[in-house]
C-alpha cells in the first residue's frame, strides 16, 4: 500500500500551485481532451454490498493458499486486520480487467515477518488478483485490542497506577514520534483507562510484538 | 432500512465501513454522476504539552494516535432523516473519552456536507483532531478533470499533484478549491470551514491508492495521503482530493469540522 505505482516519489511532496491558462482555454485545449469517457455511470450498486461471511472465508482461504504468502500462512503469527468489498472502476489502468467483479480487500498483519498485506481477492475468479506487501501499520485488529487490553491490565506497574473504578476504555493505535520511542518502528497500541464518565486516568503503551507495556503515563502528562 | 436514498434530487448510495465511518458511493445529483465513493479514511489526534512546563519537555513528546470510525465504535444506529431541502445521514461513535458524530448532508440546490462533530474531553486539553475525508470525485465521467486553487486573487490551475493549505484566500462563494470537468463545465467546489485550517491534497487516481486501512505507512515515512503524493499531471485525468481539517480542542467544543462541497454547472 505505501508504494506508488511506477515511479513516483513517496516523499510529500508540497508543490505550489501554479498560474495556469483560464479553465476555457484549458478546456479548448489540454491532452486530456477528447479521450473516451470511461463508462463509470453504469456501476452495479451491488457490488458494494458488505461482504457475507461466505464470502469473507472464501476471500481469507485464497489468499492464504496464494504461493506468495505461504511462509506467512505456514508460520502462522499473523492477524487479519479487516475484510471489506472493494469496486475498481472502470480505468485505463492494470487493474481494470477487475471492474464489475466481485472483490475482497483483506488486509492482514504478518507478525513474523513485521510486514503488512494488503491483497484483493477476485471472489469471481477465486485468485489473488492484487498484491502489496510493506513495512505499512494498517489499524488494529480487534483481537489486537483485546491483546493489549489485557496486557496492560496484567501489568503490575498499571495496576499499581490504577484508581478504584479505573477500567481500560479506549485502545488506540499508537506510533512514536521519534526514534527514541520503541513504538516509533514497532506494532504499538495505547490504552487508555478512566472512568465510566469519560474521565481518563492512565495511558500504558503496549508493544504487540513482545506483548509488554512500554510506557505507563497519566492521562494529564500524555 | 435500504441503503439507496433518493431524495432532494439526490440519489445514493451508503455502507458502514470498518473504519471509514459512512462510505458514500455512487452519488448522482439531478441524474447526472456527481461521486464514485467517499469517506472518512481516519482521524489521527495528537497531544501537546504546555511549552513552559518545568519539566522543559518539547511540546509534543508523544505520537500520534487514532481509533477507527466504524462498526467496532458506532453506538446507536446509522439515521437516515429529512429536512427542510435536504437529506441527512448520521451516526455517531465513541471510543472511551473521544465521541463523533459523522455526517452526509445532501441539499436540493447541489450542496453536499460531510461533516464531522468533535465532542469528548480527550485525555486532556491539549490535543489537536486531524479528520480525514476522501473523495473520488467523478463528474460527468472519470477524467477530463481540471484541479483548480484560488490563489491571489483568480482561479489557477494546479498542474501536478500536491499538498494545497487554504492561505485565508477564497472566491466570492467562500470557495478555496474546486475540481472542473472539461467537457461540461461543471465544477465540485470545496468551501473550508473557516476555522479548520483546512488543506487539500490532489492526487491522480490509481488503482491500488485505495482508502489505507490507516493513517501511517512504513516508519518515519510520510503518512498517508502524503505518501502517495508524488509528481504527476493531473489536467485530464483522474482526481482524488483528500481534505484535511486541524482542530485544536479548546473549551469551546463541540465543534462541527468538515467542508461545503457544491456541485455547480451541470444543467449545461
Amino acid at each position: 500500500m505505501a508504494s506508488k505505482a511506477q515511479g513516483k516519489s513517496k516523499a510529500a511532496a508540497k508543490t505550489k500551485a501554479k498560474s495556469k491558462t483560464s479553465p476555457k482555454a484549458a478546456r479548448d485545449g489540454k491532452a486530456g481532451r477528447g479521450r473516451p469517457q470511461l463508462d463509470i455511470t453504469h456501476a452495479d450498486a451491488s457490488l458494494f454490498d458488505p461482504l457475507t461471511p461466505g464470502e469473507v472465508a472464501d476471500a481469507l482461504r485464497t489468499l492464504t493458499e496464494d504461493r506468495r504468502l505461504s511462509s506467512m500462512a505456514k508460520v502462522g503469527r499473523y492477524r487479519v486486520i479487516c475484510t471489506e468489498p472493494l469496486v475498481i472502476k472502470p480505468s485505463t489502468g492494470p487493474l481494470n480487467w477487475m471492474a464489475g467483479h466481485r472483490l475482497a480487500r483483506i488486509v492482514v498483519y504478518d507478525y513474523a515477518a513485521d510486514r503488512a498485506v494488503d491483497a484483493c481477492v477476485d471472489l469471481d475468479a477465486g485468485v489473488v488478483a492484487h498484491l502489496e506487501i510493506s513495512r505499512g501499520q494498517p489499524m488494529l485488529s480487534r483481537e489486537e485490542e483485546a491483546l493489549a487490553v489485557s496486557v496492560a491490565t496484567l501489568d503490575e506497574r498499571v495496576r499499581g497506577k490504577l484508581a478504584i473504578g479505573d477500567v481500560p476504555v479506549s485502545t488506540t493505535h499508537y506510533w512514536g514520534r521519534t526514534q527514541n520511542d520503541l513504538s516509533f518502528a514497532r506494532r504499538s497500541a495505547a490504552v487508555i483507562f478512566g472512568r465510566s464518565d469519560g474521565h481518563a486516568s492512565l495511558v500504558a503503551v503496549v508493544d504487540l510484538l513482545d506483548h509488554v507495556v512500554t510506557q505507563v503515563v497519566p492521562a494529564e502528562r500524555w | 432500512m435500504s441503503n439507496l436514498i433518493e431524495e432532494a434530487g439526490w440519489k445514493f448510495h451508503w455502507r458502514l465501513t470498518e473504519s471509514a465511518g459512512i462510505m458514500v458511493y455512487l452519488a448522482d445529483y439531478k441524474g447526472r454522476r456527481v461521486l464514485w465513493e467517499g469517506s472518512l479514511p481516519y482521524v489521527t489526534i495528537d497531544h501537546q504539552r504546555d511549552a513552559l512546563d518545568p519539566a522543559g519537555d518539547p511540546v509534543e513528546v508523544h505520537g500520534p494516535w487514532w481509533v477507527p470510525l466504524g462498526t467496532r465504535t458506532l453506538s446507536g444506529p446509522v439515521r437516515v432523516q429529512s429536512f427542510r431541502g435536504g437529506v441527512e445521514l448520521s451516526a455517531s461513535f465513541e471510543s472511551g473519552p473521544y465521541h463523533y458524530t459523522q455526517l452526509w448532508r445532501f441539499h436540493d440546490d447541489g450542496r453536499m456536507a460531510p461533516w464531522l462533530t468533535l465532542y469528548g474531553p480527550g485525555v486532556h486539553d491539549q490535543h489537536t483532531y486531524h479528520p480525514h475525508w476522501r473523495f473520488d470525485f467523478d463528474l460527468d465521467g472519470a477524467r477530463d478533470d481540471a484541479f483548480e486553487r484560488f490563489e491571489d486573487g483568480r482561479w489557477q490551475r494546479v498542474e501536478r499533484e500536491g499538498w494545497f493549505p487554504y492561505s485565508g484566500e477564497a472566491d466570492e462563494h467562500g470557495t478555496v478549491w474546486r475540481q472542473v470537468d472539461f467537457d461540461s463545465g461543471a465544477a465540485i467546489n470545496l468551501r473550508p470551514h473557516m476555522w479548520d485550517d483546512a488543506e487539500v491534497f490532489a492526487i491522480r487516481y490509481h488503482d491500488g491508492e485505495w482508502a489505507p486501512f490507516s493513517p501511517r505507512s512504513a516508519a518515519g515515512s510520510s503518512t498517508f495521503p502524503a505518501a502517495y503524493v508524488g509528481d504527476e499531471l493531473l489536467d485530464g485525468d483522474d482526481i482524488t482530493l483528500w481534505y484535511v481539517a486541524h482542530v485544536h480542542f479548546d473549551q469551546s467544543f463541540p465543534y462541527t469540522a468538515g467542508p461545503w462541497v457544491k456541485v455547480e454547472g451541470l444543467a449545461r
